[in-house]
């Protein structure tokens, strides 16, 4: 009997066989009743009530384990409902998370990441996008926790090749639009052409290197702000971020990267010089309109250059000019616009248009006229297949274009998903490099100039003569130069070439493993 | 011992290196047994160099400048150094570190040095059509852009890691002799010049 007496501190209880109660034997106090109900006398003893903690029911392992499996059901059943996934689809879930776990499920954080896992590779699967960061922001991990279980799943499933298509960028972009808030409003056919639109300019992206290597949802989410800007539909982008789960910044840059490479495709145009940053969404429609004629004309195996499309572009401008007839105004812009039809009639190689120019700088009215007239030359073209087959052909499909104030065609079929290969195929006028290779190339550049300043340096230095030839105000500018220019990677690569390291060696920047190997290595000697 | 650290001051042999790009080693790990137990906090207290934190990790962390070098003591005596760029420097810096426990007073021996992974690098110079590589190259790559930016080929023959990126700069990581990352490098080259974006 363990506990000492509350009168005497004596340490000699004992239980009263009787009453039960505990009693002190030196000062005899009766203790404070302990709750302690002997269970005796078996079936004739006192009833009490049975309390056994970790079971109920029978069999206490089976019922943990039911328990257990009950609860991971409700989690997928759960986080599927939350995914927005079919019946059919939860199933498979299921089925993928009790093969993994042969059948015993879990508990857990991880249970749910697991289940995560298996949502994500099951959709991949079936070829359906579900972006990750949606899984992870849905149940509230971190995405590379995520990423870490959907590869161990991916393994333990080998699954390798077709069976496990590449994250379907395209399908991403289809399904943002439609399941974004910012969206909800726009009527079916606006929102059918922003997703076609965006489909074309993100494979263009996708051809340009501004997806390979990155994050898709950023660029996901620049195509849509652009493409709905183009159909004035105003969603910001720091919803459409959101609603992706991509980082704003990361978003903003992608669309400034997009924009840069629409500025480039649009230095083909005629009046392709005065398209900048800045006035680069006014031009859009015209640059993917090129775009698009383009990589329609690429598809009959021909076309690589500005002249096989020119004649479209002929209508483009032509609609341009007649814009401005509609709105009457400023006159000032003449000039510019003169500049571009001079461009044209040097790409068009009919002579009557040439004759045309010089009647040019004249009015609107006469610009309009010269445009009819010239179109009405191109239908006649048409009409009596002078036109060669290329022409004939895209010009078929764009029968209503010169009538139709839409730039935009949809006909391109870089406006359905493609394959890797068939959009490399496809030309739309420019073949972008990646942002990194450039930057690098640029590094490369900079080092190379870094290596040639510091060459002349050690020259000047070890041959005093040949500096001495210089005039003396020559020098001193050098050497003010040199107390400003030179900085630590100057520096860095006169060792390095001192020490006779090979000059692509040092191009390639690897400075801390250059020095290592050649300059701190006293350990040679 | 000089000729291994100073490739790159002599032209590049095509034979051993068809591509002529000689990968350049960025790190090398290896292993050494003192054979002695260590008191770390006697260590962490007389060595200038060291810094041990048992609530952080379990191992004293020491640095020398030459050749620049990192090592992981621990109590049984095991030692890890990382941060040389040739294997001659990885053993010279054990060596370095071997002596240094000497000189604390423990009887320190130098037993089982081994490289244990050697990390090269280099740039191919053209961009690589990450996509098209995962998709002909899918029983070794795993190109997921969503979480890393780089295509992870798990090279079989030998077994290297490589990670290429689209920039043209590649990672080769995993190997126990440099020659493996250099015939690694030369198995990959071709592959990657498949899936090269033309230059304009």
């Amino acid at each position: 009997m363990s506990g000492s007496c509350k009168n005497c501190s004596g340490r000699s209880l004992f239980r009263d066989d009787v009453s039960g109660n505990l009693i002190c034997s030196s000062c005899g106090i009766v203790q404070e009743f302990d709750n302690y109900d002997a269970q005796l006398g078996g079936l004739n003893g006192p009833q009490g009530t049975f309390v056994r903690v970790g079971t109920s029911g029978s069999g206490s392992v089976l019922n943990y384990k039911d328990k257990k499996i009950y609860e991971a059901q409700k989690i997928i059943e759960d986080i599927t409902f939350r995914l927005g996934f079919s019946a059919s689809k939860s199933n498979d879930v299921r089925i993928l998370v009790s093969t993994i776990t042969e059948g015993e499920y879990g508990q857990g954080d991880w249970f749910s990441i697991l289940v995560g896992a298996c949502s994500y590779v099951s959709m991949r699967k079936d070829n359906r996008p579900l972006p990750m960061s949606e899984v992870a922001s849905t149940i509230e991990c971190d995405l590379h926790e995520l990423g870490r279980m959907v590869l161990r799943v991916v393994d333990f499933l080998d699954l390798k090749g077709p069976a496990f298509p590449g994250f379907d960028i395209v399908g991403s972009l289809e399904r943002a639009a439609r399941n974004s808030p910012s969206f909800s409003k726009v009527e079916a056919d606006t929102l059918d052409i922003i997703v076609k639109q965006g489909i074309f300019l993100l494979q263009c992206a996708m051809k340009w290197f501004l997806t390979t290597g990155r994050q898709p949802l950023p660029m996901v989410a620049a195509v849509l702000v652009l493409v709905s800007g183009l159909n004035e539909v105003n969603v910001s982008i720091d919803d459409v971020a959101m609603e992706v789960h991509a980082k704003v910044s990361t978003c903003k840059k992608r669309y400034r990267e997009l924009l840069g490479a629409l500025v480039e495709v649009g230095k083909k145009l005629p009046w392709g010089k005065d398209i900048t940053k800045r006035n680069i969404v006014k031009n859009a429609p015209f640059v993917i309109q090129y775009m698009e004629l383009k990589s329609m004309s690429n598809t009959c195996g021909q076309g690589k250059n500005f002249e096989d499309v020119g004649i479209d572009l002929q209508a483009a401008v032509s609609e341009c000019l007649r814009k401005e007839l509609q709105y009457e105004s400023e006159v000032n812009n003449l000039e510019d616009d003169s500049q571009y039809f001079e461009l044209i009639g040097n790409s068009w190689h009919d002579e009557s248009s040439c004759d045309d120019r010089n009647k040019l700088n004249i009015s609107h009215e006469c610009l309009s006229l010269i445009y009819t007239k010239f179109l009405d030359e191109m239908a006649h073209l048409r009409s009596s297949g002078e036109i060669n087959e290329i022409y004939g052909r895209k010009l078929g499909r764009k029968a209503g274009f010169q009538s139709s104030t839409e730039w935009w065609e949809g006909k391109s079929q870089l406006s359905k998903k493609l394959l890797l290969h068939q959009l490399l195929e496809t030309d739309v006028g420019l073949n972008g490099m990646p942002p990194s290779f450039v930057t690098s190339c640029n590094a490369y550049k900079r080092r190379k100039e870094k290596i040639n300043a510091a060459k002349n340096r050690i020259q000047r230095i070890m041959l005093p003569s040949h500096a001495a030839i210089g005039d003396v105000n020559a020098e001193k500018e050098r050497k003010r130069k040199r107390a400003v220019g030179i900085e630590w990677e100057d520096i860095i690569i006169e060792t390095l070439l001192l020490h006779d390291v090979k000059e692509e060696e040092i191009e390639k920047g690897h400075y801390n493993a250059l020095l290592d190997l050649h300059v701190f290595s006293s350990w040679r000697s | 011992m000089a000729d291994q650290g100073l490739e790159g001051a002599q032209p590049v042999d095509l034979k051993k290196h068809p591509s002529g790009i000689v990968p350049t080693l960025q790190n090398i790990v290896s292993t050494v047994n003192l054979d002695c137990k260590l008191d770390l906090k006697a260590i962490a207290l007389q060595a200038r160099n060291a810094e041990y934190n048992p609530k952080r990790f379990a191992a004293v962390i020491m640095r020398i400048r030459e050749p620049k070098t990192t090592a992981l003591i621990f109590a049984s005596g095991k030692m890890v150094c990382t941060g040389a760029k040739s294997e001659q420097q990885s053993k010279l810096a054990a060596r370095k570190y071997a002596r240094i426990i000497q000189k604390l007073g423990f009887p320190a021996k130098f037993k089982d040095f081994k490289i244990q992974n050697i990390v090269g690098s280099c740039d191919v110079k053209f961009p690589i059509r990450l996509e098209g590589l995962a998709y002909s190259h899918g029983a070794f790559s795993s190109y997921e852009p969503e979480l890393f930016p780089g295509l992870i080929y798990r090279m079989k023959q030998p077994k290297i890691v490589l990670l290429i990126f689209v920039s043209g700069k590649i990672v080769l990581t995993g190997a126990k002799v440099r020659e493996e990352t250099y015939t690694a490098f030369e198995n990959i080259y071709p592959v990657l010049t498949e899936f090269r974006k033309n230059q304009q």
